[in-house]
């Protein structure tokens, strides 16, 4: 290992261990900074990139593996001299907080302070909104990789906007194909629905109900729970859910809030009462509760590593997170979709020629770009990238130290087979910009 | 019988619900009740005890072999060590903020919010942190119920009796108690009020302390936990009454019942409930239903 390597292995273990957003940004704004020395001497100005994740709040807990993955996958984009080989990247990192107004007073220091020219972010759909504003204002490149909302890309689109995480309506099209199948099969007539009270909450939900309807008109949605983001106990949530005694249950339930309620409900047998198909269960959280899901529920993931091993760049993703993080370190769907993003800039600076943002916009549009989920298409009128989202049950692998979707029960809905409304109605629905 | 048991359930739910939000809310009370200090850092300081009881749980996994029953020594050693640093904190700091103005008290509070909250990071990292105690759901009134919540449930009905105990039968309740309604009349009776203040201060962590390690096995520690309870601790101490432990106990089955039922009845309106008990509270009794109107 040379003595440029060490120190990096050095700066992602302090990161690691310092978490706070002055102490982190602190560190991965100074320490970054000297990445320029590092890919010896080059000729183009660095690249900043603003990555505005929460390490706080509801969806630190989504958001640790790509906030500490970061730095390397960068560092390993510096090794081949940064974009177009002459611009090395420097990151800074702010915590947003899971807060739309937190994200907003970021975003507009990571522009006006810290220069940033892209913005990678941000976990909250409420707090990519937010900044979209300042985005559209500033003509600052985004890319978002978890935020989902499809108001991101449609109401509220902005071409500096580029979407690498399937959005919420592509999500419930998802899941709307595998309860269809299910309710069929056990002849599923009425649900309840759960569901955190905040913008992602709602839009999966409208996705989910409306795709349902046109389906399988004939099931009946009985009762809707809404919960304040953070809820600590859910213990009133499932008594009720099991008071209405629905033949399934959908749930709009991401972040640590997932992981709580998934840890309350199981101890009180909700699932051995209540079919769950179709609630977000992330690699992360496969990792985080591998003692305790229940094997045999149906999940739905964004971006499963195991989804997609034959891919090179999935491979060489994984090959690097396990060496710089331990066996376990296996990148989470939100780590991989953000480590596409990193790859979808390179690549649209390169086909672009420049680092300049009109330049990389431009040669994004509709683009078809190499990623950890194999070749993948923006979508044209939305910027919205053309991937997959993934259903399947849990299941006890015996090459993972925790359950991934059993293979044979995985069903991949590609994107452009769910996506909507049409580009027509898209272009209606974009609001209009000065 | 299937007709009254969803209510039953419900409430059952909603005691679960007040047994953990008055254990978490007793020692907010008791703070301010005798020392006039809002302290805006106890959630959070229940949230560092939610993670001194894992890392305690796991080291005497690791040294006598996984056993639910080790969340007995857990919680009584993150009570004690979380009791002494709640001593150390108001030696050090809190006693500098007793003739401020209450917005310097919460500004204090709330830095130590973001100090601690930071020391959490720096510690234990960015993952939650959980206890599986691998508690099998049990059949009541037709449906499936955790049994760890009846030892919530249990815990603070004992916590609730044993403060009772405590500050109606010994020497030193008497003298809190007394505080709470005046401090300078105890003060010239010659008993040490900074020592009072001191133990009073180290009594309320540790019941924070309790109320985390308890909880741990149904919550996993996240940071940011602490922001999204305190709200509702500060609704029942407020409908309770700041510095009565009766007031506290029944606000809390209020929030609770009210929340659960809410839930059942007005999902959308559950939080809204409590919300408009506080505003009731505060416009017709705003000493609480079972505070004291007159201080000294």
């Amino acid at each position: 290992m040379s003595a440029q390597e060490r120190k990096w292995e050095a700066l992602i273990d302090r990161l690691e261990l310092s978490r706070r957003d002055f102490v982190f940004g602190g560190l991965a704004a100074g320490a970054l900074t000297l990445t320029p020395r590092f890919v010896s001497a080059q000729a183009g100005a660095p690249y900043k990139i603003g990555v505005l994740l929460p390490s706080t709040g509801t969806g630190a807990n989504y958001m640790a593996h790509t906030i500490k993955g970061l730095p390397g996958a960068i560092a390993e984009l510096n090794k081949r001299g940064g974009l177009l080989g002459k611009h090395p990247v420097e990151m800074v990192y702010r915590d947003d907080e899971t807060k739309p107004d937190v994200g907003a007073r970021e975003a507009k220091s990571l522009i006006l302070n810290d220069k940033v020219d892209a913005i990678f972010g941000t976990y909250s759909s409420a707090v990519a909104l937010a900044i979209q504003e300042i985005i559209h204002e500033y003509k600052v490149l985004h890319f978002s990789a978890t935020s989902n909302s499809s108001k991101i890309t449609q109401e509220n689109y902005t071409p500096y906007t580029y979407q690498f995480c399937p959005d919420s309506n592509m999500q419930s099209g998802a899941v709307v194909v595998a309860v269809g199948r299910m309710a069929k099969k056990n002849n599923w007539k009425t649900f309840v629905s759960l569901g955190q009270d905040y913008e992602w909450g709602r839009d999966t939900h409208k996705g989910f109900t409306g795709g349902l309807a046109k389906i399988a008109p004939q099931i009946k949605e009985t009762r809707q729970l809404w919960f304040k983001l953070g809820e600590t106990d859910f213990t009133s949530y499932i008594t009720a859910i099991m008071a209405a005694k629905p033949d399934f249950m959908f749930g709009a339930v991401a972040g640590k809030d997932a992981e709580t309620f998934m840890q309350q409900a199981g101890q009180m047998g909700l699932f051995k009462r209540v079919p769950f198909p179709g609630g977000l269960i992330a690699v992360n959280d496969l990792k985080a509760q591998r003692k305790t899901l229940p094997r045999g529920i149906i999940g739905l993931a964004r971006s499963p590593f195991f989804a997609h091993l034959k891919e090179p760049i999935m491979q060489a993703y994984i090959k690097r997170d396990r060496a710089a993080f331990g066996p376990d370190g296996y990148p989470d769907d939100w780590a991989v979709m953000y480590y596409d993003a990193l790859g979808g800039l390179e690549q649209g600076a390169k086909k672009a020629g420049s680092v300049k943002t009109e330049a990389i916009i431009k040669a994004l549009k509709g683009a078809t770009i190499d990623t950890a989920r194999g070749k993948r298409t923006f979508r044209d009128c939305s910027n919205q990238l053309d991937v997959p989202s993934y259903v399947g049950e849990v299941w006890d692998s015996p090459d993972y130290p925790f359950p991934i979707y059993k293979p044979d029960t995985m069903i991949l809905v590609e994107g452009h087979d769910v996506w909507t409304p049409t580009c027509a109605e898209v272009e209606k629905l974009k609001k209009k910009r000065a | 019988m299937d007709d009254f048991a969803p209510y039953a359930l419900q409430l059952f739910s909603g005691l679960s619900r007040a047994m953990v939000l008055f254990l978490l809310s007793a020692g907010l009370s008791l703070i301010f009740g005798v020392m006039n200090i809002l302290n805006f850092a106890h959630a959070t300081l229940w949230l560092v005890s939610g993670y001194v009881t894992f890392s305690i749980f796991a080291f005497l996994s690791q040294q006598f072999g996984a056993s639910p029953w080790l969340l007995v020594p857990a919680v009584a050693g993150a009570v004690l060590l979380m009791a002494l640093f709640g001593f150390a904190l108001e030696r050090l700091l809190i006693r500098h903020t007793y003739e401020r103005e209450l917005p310097e008290q919460l500004l204090l509070t709330f830095a130590l919010v973001l100090i601690l909250g930071d020391m959490i990071k720096l510690i234990w990292g960015l993952e939650n942190r959980r206890i599986n105690l691998g508690v099998q759901p049990v059949e009541m009134l037709g449906t499936l119920v955790n049994p760890y919540q009846f030892v919530i449930i249990g815990t603070g009905v004992a916590v609730a009796a044993g403060l009772w105990l405590f500050l109606h039968r010994t020497r030193l309740g008497k003298i809190v108690r007394a505080a709470v309604y005046s401090r300078n009349m105890v003060s010239a009776l010659g008993i040490p009020i900074p020592t009072i203040y001191a133990l009073v201060f180290a009594l309320g962590v540790g019941l924070a302390a309790l109320a985390g390690g308890v909880f741990l096995p149904l919550l996993p520690m996240a940071l940011g936990v602490d922001l999204d309870i305190i709200v509702q601790c500060f609704a029942v101490v407020v409908i309770g009454g700041f510095g009565s432990m009766l007031g506290t106990f029944v606000a809390s089955i209020i929030v609770g019942v009210v929340y659960a039922f809410s839930i059942l009845f007005w999902p959308d309106g559950a939080l809204a409930m409590i919300f408009l008990i506080v505003i009731a509270v505060l416009i017709w009794r705003p000493w609480g239903l079972f505070g004291t109107e007159l201080r000294y």
